[in-house]
């Protein structure tokens, strides 16, 4: 059985049933959407091994190769697979775990990820140091085998349903800028941890305000040297934009196709035909590019492949969004009593697109930093 | 490194000694003989090679705005390589004739028409040889891109259908343009490099510095788009290259023309000088934009032949 194959079938076979509603739910602007039927389909991707297919088998994964793990997103995306509630456990806190943790980090933390019984917050952003990382001002201390955290996160996504969070504290007190920073992996569950929901564009909550109040974790959940948590957060971000942006290219498709749909279904068609047209032929381009990205033989790799591919995508499905209320036309600036549609959905969260994972300017300023290697910009 | 990098590199090497930019003004046989006889660069098609060995080339030859008729005749030979001719393979496989290319159908303005010992004619869905023609030149604002004016002695022979030769040349024009468009960021990161006003260099400026990066997200996703085309030539002639074929002229051919009006921009007054090669550059841009179907036709044809 082909690898596509063996996948389409379980996933015919387990999407299913008490899954069945499911399908097409959660995701950017709806992760309020079937919290606890999505964490049971987690566990239940995690008893199929279908979590960590790119990790190494010797930390339980299963290896696959770029083509497989390609494969795998594609046929999820298309058969309406839910947006998984434990992907920073898989995309980021995983890989870095792998990457940069102990034999004892991996074998306390892989398992939890890999059964999709543990579920993982990224505690970066706060409220002085967003674009400006290094600017981060919680701090932690080691007091008798435990790191003492105090300090504000903000814009933690899914922290709500976190078990856990990778947090990036100040160790060395009176440090500055990337020195002194640690990589700790918090319990969420603890007296010294409040979460509070921020309201967003959509009007619903998936991000929060975090506050650390002297919470606490044992001596040993720091991944990397303390002091060394800059190199180990920012091995991090490479892993952020990675082989899971490919199963978007078929999220980007449906939406598309619904927008055309709408547009010939309303009459709208020949007014927004050139809009609809050149919006097709950028979905193509965003398709050529991760190809191209991908494939080892094309040439002259620019080392800023994940930093222009945002610069494409990003502004690309804003304007998708922007394209789907004009041909909704102004029943599209109504709410119905079930909420948002998923266009208005998208039309809206699409405006986060070009801020978090690095905002589009900070983008920018990699490219010419670190491809072109113009000189520093000084004020 | 692989064949096509080992491949690219020679012809680099090549044309900077030979033909750089400002060779491409006047005729030099001497350098259609090092591309042909020397390197055998237009013997790809008849020897069988993937299309994307041609692409390769091509992109270095739109680095140097190459004034010689090689995309014309490699674009002529593989056409004909397709359709089974042995009449003219060998000549053109070994740089002996070359080619011009009239699948527009027009015989007004045809690129290296003087001197072309054949010339490819759409006429509608046929595609014609032609032997016996004459050519006037014209005067070309791109003075690099030899135009002519065909009148034909005799009527042409049929080939075939035109569609896949016209399929081609979008394909070569898309890999010509994207070499070029690289070109001229390098060439324009140079300048902020080097240029300093306010005591600075201009490229530590983040106004500059973000136009760089979008330039360059402009040529990435064009060399994306170029070479999914130029891959599906062998991957998949019948379905996908009649749909990446156009887009990728058309979104190639937007990318240059964006980024050569940027580069005389970012150049400042000497960008608007004969005495810079960026003006050379946006010429080009533009002709190709302005032959060949412009961008917005194409992508409309791509959207349609996708069943959209
Ligand atoms: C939906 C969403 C989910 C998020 N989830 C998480 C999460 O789970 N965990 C987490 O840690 N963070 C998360 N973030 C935070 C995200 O990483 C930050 O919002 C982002 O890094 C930008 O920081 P900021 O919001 O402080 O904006 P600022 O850094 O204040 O930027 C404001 C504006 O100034 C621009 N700017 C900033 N610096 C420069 C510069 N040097 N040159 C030019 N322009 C500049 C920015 O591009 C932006 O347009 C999330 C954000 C969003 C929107």
């Amino acid at each position: 059985m082909t690898f596509r194959k063996e996948v389409r079938t379980w996933l015919a076979e387990h999407l299913v049933g008490e899954f069945a509603p499911l399908v097409g739910t959660g995701g950017p602007g709806r992760e309020h959407e079937h919290v606890e039927l999505r964490t049971a389909w987690e566990q239940e991707l995690g008893r199929g091994g279908w979590i960590g297919l790119g990790w190494p088998t010797d930390v339980g994964g299963r290896g696959a190769s770029i083509e497989d793990q390609v494969t795998f997103h594609e046929e999820y995306a298309k058969a309406g697979g839910p947006a998984r509630i434990g992907h920073m456990g898989e995309q980021l806190a995983g890989p870095t775990i792998i990457a940069f943790g102990t034999q004892e980090h991996k074998d306390r933390f892989l398992p939890g990820i890999l059964a999709g019984t543990e579920l993982w917050c990224q505690g970066y952003s706060e409220p002085g140091a967003g674009s400006d990382l290094a600017a981060v001002r919680t701090r932690a201390e080691l007091r008798a085998g435990a790191w003492h955290v105090s300090g504000q996160k903000v814009w933690t996504s899914l922290a709500h349903l976190a078990d856990w969070c990778f947090v990036i504290a100040r160790t060395d007190p009176g440090s500055v800028r990337h020195r002194g920073l640690s990589f700790l992996l918090v319990p969420m569950d603890q007296p010294g941890v409040e979460v509070r929901p921020i309201v967003q564009l959509t009007g619903t909550s998936e991000f929060n305000e975090v506050f650390f109040d002297d919470a606490v974790t044992p001596a040993e959940n720091v991944v990397g040297e303390p002091g060394d948590g800059w190199r180990v957060a920012m091995g991090l971000l490479a892993f952020e934009r990675g082989i899971s942006t490919l199963g978007q290219q078929v999220g980007f498709t449906r939406e598309y196709d619904e927008v055309l749909a709408l547009a010939r279904s309303n009459g709208t068609f020949e007014a927004f035909e050139e809009r609809l047209v050149d919006t097709w032929a950028g979905l193509q381009v965003l398709k050529h590019q991760a190809l191209r990205t991908l494939d080892s033989d094309a040439s002259s790799s620019t080392g800023v492949e994940a930093n222009v591919n945002k610069l494409l995508w990003a502004p690309w499905h804003q304007k998708l969004g922007e394209l789907a209320m004009a041909v909704a036309g102004p029943p599209s600036t109504l709410v119905s009593p079930e909420g948002l549609s998923p266009l208005q959905n998208l039309f809206l969260f699409t405006r986060s697109d070009t801020i978090y994972g690095g905002s589009s300017e900070v983008q920018r300023n990699v490219i010419a930093e670190r491809h072109w290697k113009l000189p520093k910009d000084r004020p | 490194m692989s064949d096509l990098d080992d491949l690219r590199s020679a012809v680099r090497g090549l044309l900077t000694t030979h033909a750089p930019v400002r060779a491409q003004l006047h005729d030099d046989p001497s350098v259609w003989k090092r591309l042909t006889a020397e390197m055998g660069l237009m013997s790809l098609p008849s020897e069988g090679m993937p299309f994307s060995y041609v692409c390769a080339v091509l992109e270095e030859t739109g680095r140097v705005l190459l004034r010689a008729p090689y995309l014309s005749s490699v674009v002529a030979a593989a056409a004909l390589h397709q359709l089974g001719d042995t009449t003219y393979a060998p000549g053109l496989a070994d740089g002996s004739i070359t080619a011009a290319l009239a699948l527009d159908g027009r015989l007004d303005q045809v690129v290296d028409g003087a001197g072309a010992s054949i010339l490819l004619l759409a006429d509608g869905d046929d595609l014609l040889v032609v032997e016996d023609f004459t050519a006037e030149p014209l005067e070309p604002m791109d003075r690099t891109r030899p135009q002519a004016r065909v009148d034909l002695t005799r009527p042409g022979q049929r080939l075939g259908t035109s569609s896949h030769a016209r399929n081609l040349q979008y394909v070569a024009l898309a890999s010509e343009s994207v070499g070029a468009a690289q070109r001229v960021v390098e060439l324009t990161v140079e300048h902020l490099r080097v240029r300093e006003q306010f005591g600075r260099p201009l490229g530590s400026f983040q106004a500059l510095r973000h136009r760089v990066a979008d330039l360059t997200v402009a040529v990435e996703a064009a060399t994306s788009s170029a070479w999914y085309a130029a891959r599906a030539v062998s991957a998949s002639p019948e379905a996908d290259l009649p749909v990446a074929a156009p887009l990728a002229k058309a979104v190639t051919a937007d990318a240059f023309v964006r980024v050569a009006g940027e580069s005389i921009q970012l150049h400042g007054g000497i960008g608007f000088t004969w005495e810079h090669d960026a003006h050379l550059y946006f010429k080009r841009a533009w002709t190709t934009s302005l032959m060949h179907g412009d961008s917005r036709t194409l992508r409309r044809l791509a959207f349609q032949r996708a069943g959209q």
